[in-house]
């Protein structure tokens, strides 16, 4: 439900900016004209989805796809993208080579590879090869950042 | 074009392709997409998203070849982790679970690996023949096509993948539309005019694709992955030796009518809109079940159940590309973004591309003939070579495809800006994946969205406003009739209940809640 009453704010607001655009007519179709028509689309299928989930009695035959949602811990996934985030965000100041070695180190270890030794010598080999690979063989202009290189 | 013309054609096509190069970037293709078929987690669409930047240094020809043997290459390689580890390497190896994991429990998982190489193989090289021949008259009898068949057949494009994919056609749509917005975002394809860009100089080039790709279907996964507990990211797995992979005279007896018909089966999936080789697994295991004299073994290891979809996926992602090149209108996820990576190559695909830049063209099919000979020959020998990237546990392998996916989405413009966007879409990619929202439809049109308004508004400009040019042109009436039957499939089937729940959703629930273990559509 969650879903679907996202998707029907989404279309409403695509709706209301297309409207600050030239729409024009059938005769001659602005900006806004196929953006508006797309965003009154969305609503009106997340309101039909919406009755729908409202209506249909929500047992496993009219609800097959209710238990395809992937099991697991909410929290694991954002700790996960958090570090990315993080990781994103120094890419530029500390560089490539050291936030592709602290990034790994940081995943690994989040996903239970817990021995210093063991994550350690996994990132720094990934981190070497990746420097190796995209800055050095292939001249992506990855940032340098605090390092220099 | 006769068969003639085109069999002269292919020869040139063979001479560009057997260049040191291209030969070089053929076999590159096919290793980098076996592994990606191998590797759960990372499909074919996310695969060859990340491999786009390295391309720009190509030229076209090059480039194509290398990016479409990563995705028929996918295709072979996903049989391995089904058989293997009842874990499909991507979805087009979803059914193989079924009867290939059953067989790897009875130590036969050699012959299961050998047949669908095989079979992969004929499969393969039948629809490239199709491709060869049906290719350039379709492309002629598209050049009559306007702007209103176009629209129209876009229109019937989004039903029908909506229809095949997931399981609600009108959570499916909602995201078809989620992308036509999504594509609206830059400048205007008709005025110029900016559009939903915020003031923001990111924005006016429009939504970047590639984020879009990697972050739905790349990341979304990982996150998927890395939701679950640690535990079940230790599977290890028995890998069968060489000279286990011999099939018996007998096997391969009962498999090749099997492969016969999965060719056919999946060649006339890849030509109408849907995940092709998806489907064409789920149609070609419903056929081998019917006609099999011994219904009762599949799913107990039956060899039919492997060899037919392991060929079908194989035909039908061959066949996929005859809309693509004739059309120049992708109708699955992948087409979609091989569609956006030759965009970025300045070439644009349509029924003028086959006549006006011939070597393209035909470099690439012949370099599909050569592509799968290559694959044919990397999965047989070496298929335990391969199996053993399965050893590397999944919480290494995790952060390597996370980490591969920044590195990549930043090579493609250099932008810090496109890993935020590309992280914002896994985000989403994972929402979507809790509250079963298909990414095909989103991904789709988001690269056809531009194409599809500028052949609206042209449509209504020859029209002068009248929304009837839609009807009355034979070819957009034909195909907005048969959208419009799609549409009402959900109701007939409400009406029909008995009738209605077919073999292919109860399949799509099969094998025992793989396919949430799965890759990518």
């Amino acid at each position: 439900m969650a879903a679907a009453v996202a998707l029907l704010l989404f279309g409403g607001i695509t709706a209301l900016l297309s409207l600050q655009l030239p729409v024009g007519s059938l005769r001659g179709p602005g900006s806004g004209f196929f953006p508006l028509a797309l965003g009154l689309t969305l609503m009106a299928l997340a309101g039909a989805h919406i009755l729908q989930l409202h209506y249909a009695p929500s047992t496993p035959a009219t609800e097959p796809e209710a238990p395809r949602g992937p099991a697991g811990s909410t929290g694991r996934v954002v700790r996960f993208v958090g570090v990315v985030a993080i990781a994103t965000a120094l890419l530029e100041p500390l560089g490539y080579p050291l936030v592709s070695l602290l990034l790994m180190l940081a995943l690994l270890r989040g996903l239970g590879i817990r021995r210093w030794r063991v994550s350690g010598l996994i990132a720094l080999l990934t981190a070497t090869a990746a420097y190796l690979l995209f800055v050095r063989w292939l001249n992506i202009p990855l940032p340098k950042g605090w390092l220099g290189v | 074009m006769d068969t003639l013309a085109s069999l002269q054609h292919l020869l040139g096509g063979f001479a560009i392709a057997t260049t040191l190069q291209n030969l070089f970037y053929a076999f590159t293709g096919a290793i980098v997409g076996t592994l990606v078929g191998v590797l759960p987690g990372l499909g074919p669409i996310a695969g060859i998203a990340l491999l786009i930047p390295l391309t720009f240094g190509l030229n076209p020809t090059s480039a194509l070849i290398l990016l479409a043997g990563i995705y028929y290459g996918a295709m072979y390689g996903g049989s391995t982790t089904s058989i293997l580890m009842n874990v499909p390497g991507e979805t087009a190896s979803v059914i193989t679970c079924i009867d290939g994991y059953q067989m790897a429990q009875q130590g036969r998982a050699g012959p299961a690996l050998a047949i669908s190489a095989i079979g992969s193989f004929i499969g393969g090289t039948i629809a490239i023949l199709g491709l060869t021949f049906l290719a350039p008259p379709l492309a002629g009898a598209a050049l009559a096509f306007g702007p209103p068949e176009f629209f129209s057949l876009m229109v019937f494009g989004f039903v029908v993948l909506s229809n095949v994919t997931g399981t609600s056609l009108i959570k499916a749509l909602m995201m078809a539309v989620v992308g036509l917005i999504l594509g609206t975002i830059g400048l205007d394809p008709v005025t110029g005019n900016e559009r939903f860009t915020f003031g923001s100089i990111y924005l006016l080039g429009g939504i970047e694709f590639v984020a879009v790709a990697i972050g739905v279907f790349g990341i979304g996964e990982v996150l998927v992955n890395a939701a679950k507990p640690a535990e079940s990211l230790e599977e290890r797995v028995r890998v069968p030796r060489f000279r286990e992979l011999y099939p018996s005279p007998q096997d391969l007896k009962r498999s090749i009518g099997a492969i016969l018909r999965g060719t056919g089966v999946g060649f006339g999936v890849g030509l109408v809109p849907g995940p092709a080789p998806v489907i064409a697994t789920y149609s070609s295991y419903m056929v081998e079940k019917r006609l099999s004299k011994h219904p009762e073994e599949f799913g107990k290891g039956a060899i039919e159940g492997v060899a037919g979809p392991e060929t079908a996926n194989n035909s039908a992602t061959q066949s996929a590309f005859i809309p693509l090149f004739a059309l120049g209108i992708p109708f699955g996820p992948v087409t979609a973004i091989l569609l956006g990576a030759l965009l970025i190559h300045g070439v644009t695909p349509g029924p003028l591309l086959i006549s006006e830049q011939p070597q393209l063209f035909w470099a690439v099919v012949a370099s599909m003939y050569i592509g799968n000979f290559i694959l044919l020959l990397l999965n047989l020998p070496f298929v335990p070579l391969f199996a053993n990237i399965l050893r590397v546990p999944k919480k290494v392998l995790l952060p390597l495809v996370m980490f591969l996916c920044i590195t990549g989405m930043f090579s493609v413009n250099n932008s810090i800006l496109d890993i935020w966007l590309m992280l914002a879409f896994g985000a989403l990619g994972y929402l979507m994946r809790t509250w079963a929202y298909e990414g095909a439809p989103l991904l789709l049109a988001l690269v056809l969205g531009p194409k599809m308004e500028v052949a609206f508004r042209q449509s209504l400009l020859i029209s002068r406003g009248g929304l009837g040019i839609f009807l009355r042109r034979p070819v957009s009436l034909l195909l907005l009739l048969a959208t419009l039957l799609f549409l009402l499939i959900p109701v007939l089937r409400a009406l029909f209940k008995p009738l209605g729940r077919g073999a292919v959703s109860a399949m799509a629930r099969a094998p025992r809640g793989t396919r949430r273990k799965g890759g990518l559509p």
